[in-house]
């Protein structure tokens, strides 16, 4: 948009943001239930298709007028949505981030780290999971991390954000020798290993989406 | 109401659930209990009627429609009911949040208690305490049942008892039964002698099963947890209703007071031996505690010889009769019993040599056995001796089976199962055992071999000196020691018309087997080993239907040369003297891989990568072997075979291997190619297989496995995996029939054996029966007895039966026919 400071992350921005996401999530709608078929009950992919396809039609045709108020809507309506445990753990996540970002029309780099830290604090509160519970946290906080260090260092927009989508698929990865303790596939204790986390899986195409809509905004504005 | 209902409160309920239609109907029987009074509940469950989930804002509109000012009361499902609620709480404003509860209670049982509580007015922390207090009351009705339970019953534990019906208890067959079956199952399974207290062991150890001392009568619980933790409780059960699927042993050994070691000579195999005593002494294996090499060398060697005797066990195991053959799966099991093995693991990581190691687990293990309190049981402290020492002889490099090569009677205390197994009934003429029980390995093997027996004729016997004259009568459960003449006359009689028949089968053996109408049938062997071929040959086999090439290649670290492999080839030829020899190519699959093909294991090996399928992921393996075939069938009549073909392109791309390795010359004008049908498609399917080989053999064990379904070997399918079953027979015939003029027909699984087999076999148009070398002779004599214009039709008849029984049925009622008929 004409009225977008270089190098910040703009309403527009977020909203591709979230388009990618729904289209990510779309593309891996069966992979992510057959994670969820072989530790879990097999609604992982339906459920998040049916919230990201909610939550990208409320806010796409009449964008909310600010980032913060983009997330607060997202977030409710995957709340509402979703059906299982992601719809509490991502409607929090994004409600948190959305109150992080406030009511400014963009938001810089810095504050859009710090609001997916108060996101990813508002998930781990909410599901009361670790790091290496097998789960979606297992791919949000290296990745947050990666983008906080990257960005301390005085690495780019771009280098942080592209080392925070690394970070999360590589989180997502571990989770495979991981033996589940939150959620249904800790039922299954030590048969859970062996099998990747599908709820980090969807965590690493947000992650995913994020690098690949909103490093293109900063790319440009760190030039 | 109103009046009490005025000083009470008004506490509203919300219900969450995945489920909709379940919330309103928890709803619905809750409002049955407050009929006519005021019962504020919301419901907030499900995306919509069908859509399973459940939706924070939902719930949070629920709770402000009921909040009265008084409270909610929460209750929840499971999973994200728990989220969604707790995230309801924060979407609402602080002063409702502050009144709301979020309830533990399970949803039905503490919903119904609290729509009764709250209709009476109670405060919010009154009904949220009443609903959780909902299970405690179902508990306590329950409890009157299993109220002192103790550990095992805990969360996750499925359980369940079994009362032991088998006459000497949980011994090692029924044991080994169980532990296959528990092994089977994704889950935990313990098992606890409920009527001594012994235990709970790990149900998937045989060694810690037998431990448990469980006799008949004693009630075993059986306790088991995760993914199939239900199908291995029902499965152990379901098991022990069928005694463990043991077989009452048939004859004297179905008394259970010839057990009664003071009974004197007990019968236990039929039949009169007369000969000279032949003592058996076992000479102890000698330990060097030393280690000869690192932990590593040492656990290799334990590892190796281990695989060795599992070998040498499924031989032994596949030479015996299916429903004798129980020991032996015992015995596999204790090879691969983690407690045991484990133990010798732990003494070689101390410095302690692998035979010192494994000598010291195995007394452990035998010790406790012993020490158990009933007889029966601790006489299978024998089967961890007997299995003990076979390791310890592997790991000293002797034969891994102690041959007992005797000429005569033997005399000795007892025998292993190996060494009853592996008694040659031509020079083994009697067995006395001074100890011993019907029911014991031994004897039971022993009269699978038909061998005249009698065991628990006391330790006299062993001071009888060697080349004594004895009589066995294993009919009447008689030894005599150098009797009158007069009546080792009559039972030379009784025992010259047996011999005389065995005799002129064997004299008969080494010319060609004809029908009675002239119909020429060749019976060759299966072979294993040169060793086996002189054998086969001296037996009177038209050649090797079956060369097993595995020994060539198991147990060793580089695959062999294909000079090695022509030396093993030409020897097989030279021992059958210009008779044909079949070679078959590798034949291994997951279930023992080799060192230098390493393979990932398989679920299922017996559908896996194995015989041809594996050797077409190494073609440099199958092209040496093929160009060390083709070296041997320039210098005699070679065949080669390849098994676990399903597809015609795996032929096709044999043959082009086979070129391969003939060049630079051309392939042996004399070397036929064929391949084996242990597939059905392939019997299914044989006209398309028909123009590319010269002879089809049909491995019958391999084709009644795949065919029915049942696993080879599996102790409880021994009755399903039957060779003559119709099904089985109708691809026989099927293969036959169309390959009858373009393709020779052979026959090489045990079956071909079977006196009741062959005239079915015949019928259906099998040309080539390839049998054990012991079982040429009498196979021979078996054709000669046939017409096979009788045998075809007998073959129809069977092709129509029902089942095996009926197929077996039509056989005898053949047999015991006139000849004319």
């Amino acid at each position: 948009m004409a009225d977008t400071v270089a190098g910040e992350v703009s309403t527009d921005d977020l909203l591709a943001w979230v388009r990618a996401f729904a289209r990510l999530v779309e593309e891996n709608r069966e992979a992510l239930t057959e994670l969820d078929a072989a530790i879990g009950d097999a609604d992982h992919g339906a459920n998040m298709h049916r919230g990201t396809t909610a939550a990208l039609a409320a806010v796409d045709g009449a964008p909310p007028a600010s980032p913060g108020a983009l997330a607060k809507k997202v977030g409710m309506t995957l709340v509402s949505t979703v059906g299982g445990a992601s719809g509490p753990l991502y409607g929090t996540f994004f409600l948190r981030v959305g109150t992080a970002l406030g009511d400014a029309a963009t938001a810089t780099p810095a504050e859009v780290v710090a609001a997916l830290r108060a996101g990813i604090e508002g998930v781990v509160a909410r599901g009361r999971a670790e790091a290496g519970d097998k789960t979606m946290v297992d791919a949000l906080t290296p990745a947050v991390a990666a983008a906080e260090e990257a960005l301390a260092a005085g690495r780019s927009w771009t280098e942080a954000l592209t080392a925070a989508a690394g970070a999360a698929a590589a989180g997502r990865d571990a989770t495979t020798a991981m033996v589940a303790r939150k959620g249904r596939a800790s039922y299954l204790g030590e048969r859970s290993a062996g099998h990747q986390d599908p709820g980090a899986t969807s965590a690493a195409l947000l992650l995913a989406a994020a690098a690949e809509t909103l490093l293109g905004r900063g790319a440009a504005g760190s030039t | 109401m109103t009046d009490t209902g005025a000083a009470g409160a008004r506490v509203g309920i919300v219900v969450v659930s995945h489920s909709r239609a379940l919330a309103e109907a928890a709803v619905g029987l809750a409002a049955e209990m407050v009929s006519g009074r005021d019962a504020r509940i919301a419901v907030a469950a499900g995306l919509d009627e069908t859509t399973f989930g459940t939706d924070a804002v939902r719930i949070a509109a629920a709770v402000e429609e009921v909040d009265d000012g008084d409270g909610v009361v929460v209750l929840m499902d499971v999973g994200s009911a728990l989220l969604s609620a707790e995230m309801a709480l924060e979407l609402l404003p602080d002063e409702v949040r502050d009144r709301v509860v979020l309830s533990p209670a399970p949803l039905v049982e503490g919903l119904l208690v609290a729509s009764v509580v709250a209709a009476g007015g109670a405060d919010r922390a009154e009904v949220a305490a009443e609903a959780r207090a909902a299970l405690l009351a179902k508990d306590t009705q329950l409890d009157t049942v299993p109220a002192e339970e103790p550990a095992p019953a805990a969360e996750g534990h499925l359980t369940g008892s079994f009362v032991v019906a088998n006459p000497h208890g949980l011994h090692a067959r029924p044991a080994a039964r169980l532990v296959a079956e528990v092994r089977r199952r994704d889950a935990d399974v313990a098992l606890r002698n409920l009527t001594t207290g012994a235990g709970p062991v790990p149900a998937g150890s045989l060694s810690r099963v037998a431990t448990l001392g469980a006799l008949r009568g004693h009630e075993v619980e059986v306790s088991a947890t995760g993914r199939e933790a239900r199908a291995a409780v029902d499965g152990v059960l379901a098991l022990a209703a069928r005694s463990f699927d043991e077989v009452a042993v048939p004859g004297p050994a179905a008394d259970e007071s010839a057990t009664t070691p003071s009974a004197g000579p007990v019968a236990t195999s039929p039949g009169v031996a007369v000969g000279p005593a032949v003592r058996l002494t076992t000479a102890p294996v000698r330990v060097d505690e030393r280690p000869a090499g690192p932990p590593e060398a040492e656990e290799r060697r334990l590892t190796d010889a281990l695989a060795a005797v599992r070998r040498d066990v499924e031989r032994t195991r596949d030479r015996t009769a299916p429903g004798q053959a129980g020991v032996f799966e015992a015995h596999l099991l204790l090879l691969d019993d983690a407690e045991l093995t484990g133990a010798a693991r732990t003494g070689i990581e101390a410095g302690v040599s692998a035979a010192g190691a494994w000598a010291r687990a195995v007394s452990a293990l035998e010790a406790q056995w012993a020490a158990l309190p009933d007889p029966y049981l601790r006489a299978r402290a024998a089967d961890v001796r007997a299995v003990g020492d076979q390791v310890l002889r592997a790991l000293a490099g002797e034969a891994p089976v102690q041959a007992v090569d005797v000429d005569g009677v033997l005399l000795a205390d007892d025998l292993t199962p190996a060494q009853a197994g592996g008694l040659d009934p031509g020079r083994v003429l009697g067995v006395a055992l001074a100890g011993g029980s019907p029911t014991s390995h031994a004897a039971i093997l022993v009269r699978s071999l038909g061998i005249p027996a009698v065991v628990a004729a006391g330790a006299g016997l062993l001071d009888v000196p060697d080349g004594t004259p004895l009589v066995v009568d294993g009919t009447a459960g008689r030894v005599l020691v150098d009797p009158p003449t007069g009546v080792v006359a009559g039972y030379r009689t009784r025992q010259r018309e047996l011999a005389d028949e065995r005799a002129r089968d064997a004299a008969e053996a080494p010319r060609e087997a004809v029908t009675r109408d002239g119909r020429r049938v060749v019976v060759g062997a299966n072979v294993g080993s040169v060793a086996d071929a002189r054998a086969a040959a001296t037996a009177g086999a038209d050649g090797a239907g079956l060369v097993r090439t595995e020994i060539l290649f198991l147990d060793r670290d580089r695959p062999p040369t294909a000079e090695e492999q022509e030396r093993e080839y030409l020897a097989v030829l030279d021992a059958f003297a210009g008779r044909p020899v079949t070679i078959r190519t590798l034949d291994v699959g997951g279930d023992k891989p080799l060192r230098y093909l390493p393979q990932p294991p398989e679920a299922n090996p017996f559908l896996g990568v194995r015989g041809v399928r594996l050797s077409l992921t190494r073609p440099d393996l199958l092209r040496t072997q093929l160009a060390a075939v083709c070296r041997a069938a320039a210098r005699g009549p070679v065949r080669v075979m390849v098994p676990m073909v399903s597809v015609v392109e795996e032929v096709l791309a044999v043959r082009r291997l086979l070129t391969e390795a003939a060049a630079p010359g051309p392939v042996p004008a004399g070397l036929r190619v064929g391949v084996m049908v242990e597939v059905p498609a392939v019997a299914l399917n044989v006209e398309a297989f028909l123009p590319h080989v010269d002879f089809l053999s049909i491995g019958t064990n391999d084709l009644t496995q795949y065919t029915l379904a049942a696993e080879r070997g599996h102790p409880a399918l021994a009755a399903l995996a039957d060779p003559l079953d119709p099904a089985v027979l109708r691809l026989v015939g099927e293969t036959a029939s169309r390959a009858a003029g373009r393709a020779t027909v052979s026959v090489c699984g045990e079956v071909a054996a079977d006196p009741l087999a062959v005239p079915v076999l015949v019928g259906l148009g099998v040309q080539e029966l390839s049998v054990a070398p012991s079982a040429v002779a009498g196979t021979k004599a078996a054709v000669r007895r046939l017409d096979s214009g009788a045998c075809v039709e007998l073959a129809r008849r069977c092709l129509a039966a029902t089942g095996a029984a009926e197929v077996r049925a039509l056989v005898r009622a053949a047999q015991d026919a006139p000849p004319s008929a």
